[in-house]
């Protein structure tokens, strides 16, 4: 085919897939830049937008309340993805052994994948309930509180327990990941390690881990780039309190948009978001492009 | 190699305590919705029902009752989003795979479409509440059907591109060698050979658009479009004193999910792996 | 409809080329994969490129067949310019190493879909397919799907969806490699037979140099992207342009042995030395080209094919050009048997009649045949 005609041709294959994602996603985005600089806000009646330039990245950039939903979203992504890294390696370490019933554990794992995201939080709200939880009459049952404890009301706690319950939804993610990586290492390898008398840690820390490093790195990438942006969860389990004690930054702009009606603001708020995601983004790439050359 | 009485217990132990981990919340979310309320609000609680009541999802599955009405128009709305969206996304990720996969396309310009679905959607989804409020398009299956498929789209044509890849590209030069137009070979060579590879990706795009909640949340405001998760969050968020009900909804929910990621493991667990993985 | 089968006279427009490749060259990047090739054939020919992997061969029919864009040079089919035309409207079809049927089709859809593209009616189709069948003898299976087919089966069908449409060229990329021995041979003489019957002009793509030498009215031997050499199987054969083709073409190989030559009145003296002090051997040859005849004396590689050494038997050979050869190893292989025997430095081999009883160690008279000898010069390789 000559050349000219298979480029025209490969425009008008991609023509629909830029078109739907250029109208849905690059000129909102672009349109929420351009506010961030303005003082716009939403309102029904007719409005004049001035441009204020720096003003809204100064104000948002000084203010207290949403450097702290920055931190707090900084804290729920770290915490929540550190564990699913740990708990999948280690799932997925148990998983790559053989025993009894390894298949069934293998086959029920992906189930709370499965769980929809707002499932998974209403679940969780009722398992946390202050009156009628799950989670009090265990504990009560087996002796470690005396009485019943407001899990999601203290503000200091409610995030972590929201943390819990994310990485219950995400962790199967993960461990299949680690374990279709560890299915690959040369089983002659790990022998020859237990020949040479090299321990279960010593194998794990000197073949597994730097064979299934690559893949980890990336899957865990994306995890921080999607809990980076977590909303659902809050939205149904906490609403971002107690006191604002889980308000993530998702949260905090979508509150200056929708309950504050201040979009100039806000914008500035989403595009400082948009930032570090894009930073996130491209330690993404950089991940493949590491892993891909490791392979 | 021989494992000790200790290792094997250990191995055991470990596997027990995953199981219960894994299945704990779900069993509970299952007995709660077939327990009576007076199981429910006793302190402490009554694990296993007193008796087994099935009623809720009777209710729920009746459109005379209020609750049942809801859930029912809600999983409407939520098989017409979810089914439309992957409908389009498919129709448009296959030819934009296709030019990714065989007629030099940039990559870089395939990790722009993915970066359009990393970013937050905070970050865009005002001036679309605008557009489409001007446009008198809020609250519509087909507006949220529009979104939904431009945040299906990139991962679909990832997914596609990486199976077309695979697929040996002699049998479409002999297409074009007998004389076949690319749409042609797409059509009668190509896609029925990628069968297996857009069925996994329906599936994929079904679930992540049956799991949304961010976009249906701002774009919906009543029965007429709101979807299953905004609707289980209105029922957690309501002055509901019955739990089993908001359970037996979320069980539900679940259900299709679930059946699907069970029966088409290996299917999902190697797209996702493809997906979030392979460069 | 049956006469498009049937011979064609295309020998009329002999005058006008099937196909000329001119200057065509293809690189990818900085790798150069073709170098300014040039080649054409007539209607009716039966080009075949030969060479060993990577020698650009399986490039140069992507560019004939348009699925490979070229870097500078033109093609033309038929005196019109396709250079830049789509492989659909070149009129050609192509037989690929897989195959490449359309698993999802029967064979008869397989083999109709040419047809099926140009919106030829049904009826028609079905028509030509069983034609086509029938003259392949695969009509059974035109309901079968690719997968249930053996190798054999699937190249039979490969080939009939490139005969149904009765194109202007065929393309074969090494369509036999992928069947075991005994079946190659088979589908060889096929083809073969095909060809003759239908007059079809062919290029074919082989790194195997029997196929090349049973197949070919005309062989191209390529190396590193460049022509080594363009001729009819015999030409060759006996006359190879430089030591590469001398070596790749034929088996055993032809021995390359360091000699001195010298002229000795109108003969050519060939001096070839001997292990353990023997005496050299000293052979004459009668006739030698000019290039021999004008060169002053001194060391040359000369080539022999292993039927030029060979035992007294039945052949009239000059019985002066005979000497007594220690055998290195003897290797039987039925109608021939093969000895190696160390000349000129390196190891050589004589072809012997089948029904000779020697053994390994035994020194038996071999005589020598000088009628085809090659010469090269030892720098370049070329033939003088």
């Amino acid at each position: 085919m000559s050349a000219i005609s298979r480029s025209r041709e490969k425009w008008v294959l991609l023509f629909p897939a830029i078109l739907v994602l250029s109208l849905i996603t690059v000129l909102p985005f672009l349109q929420t830049v351009w506010t961030s600089f303005t003082d716009a806000e939403i309102t029904a009646r007719e409005q004049q937008v001035n441009w204020i330039g720096l003003e809204n990245y100064i104000w948002a950039l000084t203010d207290p309340d949403f450097l702290e939903a920055l931190g707090r979203t900084m804290y729920f992504t770290a915490v929540s993805v550190g564990l699913e890294g740990v708990l999948g390696i280690a799932v997925a370490l148990l998983l790559n052994q053989k025993f009894r019933g390894r298949w069934f554990l293998r086959v029920i794992i992906i189930l709370p994948w499965a769980v929809p995201t707002i499932v998974n939080a209403v679940a969780w709200r009722l398992i946390y309930h202050p009156d009628y939880g799950a989670l009090n009459s265990l504990l009560l049952q087996l002796g470690f509180i005396d009485s019943y404890t407001s899990w999601l009301g203290d503000p200091d706690r409610a995030l972590n327990m929201v943390i819990l319950a994310d990485v219950w939804k995400n962790f199967p993610l993960v461990a299949y990941i680690a374990l279709a990586a560890m299915q690959t290492i040369p089983g002659d390898l790990l022998k020859a390690a237990a020949i040479e008398g090299a321990g279960a840690w010593k194998r794990f820390r000197s073949i597994t881990l730097p064979w299934i490093i690559g893949p980890m790195l990336v899957v865990l990438i994306l995890r921080t780039i999607e809990a980076f942006r977590v909303f659902d969860i809050i939205y149904v389990m906490t609403r971002g309190g107690p006191s604002d004690g889980t308000k993530t930054a998702s949260f905090y702009v979508y509150q200056e948009y929708f309950s504050y009606l201040r979009s100039g603001s806000g914008a500035s708020y989403a595009v400082v978001v948009a930032g570090i995601s894009a930073v996130l983004i491209l330690a993404y790439y950089a991940g493949i492009r590491r892993d891909q050359r490791g392979a | 190699m021989h494992r000790s009485l200790i290792a094997s217990f250990a191995l055991y132990s470990a596997a027990l305590l995953l199981t219960l981990f894994t299945l704990a919340p779900l069993v509970w979310l299952v007995l709660m919705s077939i327990s009576s309320p007076n199981d429910l609000t006793s302190v402490p609680l009554n694990w296993w029902p007193t008796e087994v009541d099935l009623s809720r999802y009777g209710h729920l599955v009746d459109l005379n009752n209020g609750a049942g009405h809801r859930f029912l128009a809600a999983l409407r709305n939520s098989l017409l989003t979810a089914g439309g969206a992957t409908l389009i996304a498919l129709i448009v990720a296959v030819p934009a795979a296709y030019a990714f996969s065989r007629r030099g396309a940039s990559l870089a310009l395939l990790f722009v479409f993915l970066a359009t679905i990393m970013m937050p959607p905070i970050t865009y989804v005002l001036p679309l509440y605008e557009i489409f409020g001007g446009l008198g398009a809020l609250n519509k299956t087909t507006t949220l059907i529009i979104v939904y498929s431009a945040m299906l789209l990139p991962f679909a044509t990832w997914l596609m591109k990486s199976n077309i890849d695979v697929l040996p590209v002699e049998i479409e030069q002999a297409a074009f060698m007998e004389g076949a137009s690319t749409a042609f070979t797409l059509r009668r060579v190509v896609l029925p050979l990628a069968l297996p590879a857009i069925a996994a990706t329906c599936m994929l795009s079904f679930l992540v658009a049956w799991d949304e909640f961010f976009y249906a949340l701002i774009f919906t405001s009543d029965l007429s479009a709101k979807t299953l998760p905004v609707a289980i969050a209105d029922f957690s968020a309501g002055r509901v004193t019955d739990y089993g009900v908001i359970a037996s909804v979320g069980v539900l929910a679940t259900l299709p999910p679930a059946i699907l990621a069970i029966c088409f493991q290996r299917f999902i667990v190697s797209g996702l792996a493809a997906g979030s993985v392979k460069g | 409809m049956t006469n498009n089968l049937q011979k064609k006279e295309r020998t009329a427009v002999s005058s006008n080329p099937i196909l000329a490749v001119e200057n065509l060259s293809k690189s990818y990047g900085d790798l150069r994969i073709l170098k300014d090739v040039s080649v054409a054939i007539e209607a009716g020919d039966f080009l075949v490129l030969v060479g060993p992997s990577g020698c650009g061969k399986s490039t140069l029919l992507g560019c004939i067949g348009g699925l490979t864009e070229i870097t500078s040079g033109n093609i033309q089919i038929d005196g019109q310019d396709v250079t830049h035309t789509d492989p659909a409207k070149r009129d050609i079809a192509m037989v690929f190493q897989s195959y490449a049927l359309f698993p999802n089709m029967s064979v008869g859809d397989n083999i109709g879909f040419g047809l099926e593209v140009r919106k030829v009616p049904k009826t028609e189709r079905d028509e030509k397919v069983n034609q086509v069948a029938e003259l392949l003898k695969i009509e059974p299976l035109l309901d079968r799907a690719p997968a249930q087919l053996s190798g054999g089966q699937r190249q039979r069908v490969a080939m009939g969806r490139a005969l149904v449409r009765d194109p202007k060229l065929f393309l074969f990329d090494e369509p036999l490699s992928n069947l075991d021995a005994k079946l190659r041979v088979t589908m060889r003489t096929e083809i073969k037979r095909l060809h003759q019957r239908l007059n079809a002009s062919i290029i074919y793509v082989t790194h195997d140099q029997i196929e090349a030498m049973t197949l070919a009215t005309k062989i191209v031997v390529m190396k590193d992207g460049v022509i080594q050499q363009v001729g009819s199987p015999r030409e060759i054969y006996d006359t190879p342009a430089n030591i590469f083709v001398a070596d790749f073409m034929g088996s055993p190989a032809m021995n390359i042995l360091d000699a001195d030559v010298t002229m000795d009145g109108l003969m050519a003296r060939v001096e070839i030395a001997r292990e353990d002090g023997q005496e050299p051997l000293i052979l004459y040859d009668t006739n030698p080209g000019e290039g021999i005849t004008s060169r002053p004396a001194g060391p040359l590689k000369v080539g022999l094919r292993p039927e030029a050494l060979t035992d007294l038997g039945s052949r009239s050979v000059n019985a002066d050009q005979q000497f007594d050869c220690l055998l290195d190893v003897v290797e039987p292989a039925g109608s021939d048997t093969f000895a190696v025997i160390r000349l000129g430095g390196t190891e050589v081999t004589a072809r012997m009649h089948g029904d000779v009883d020697v053994n390994s160690g035994d020194t038996v008279p071999i005589c020598f045949d000088l009628t085809k000898i090659s010469y090269f010069d030892p720098k370049s390789g070329e033939r003088l």
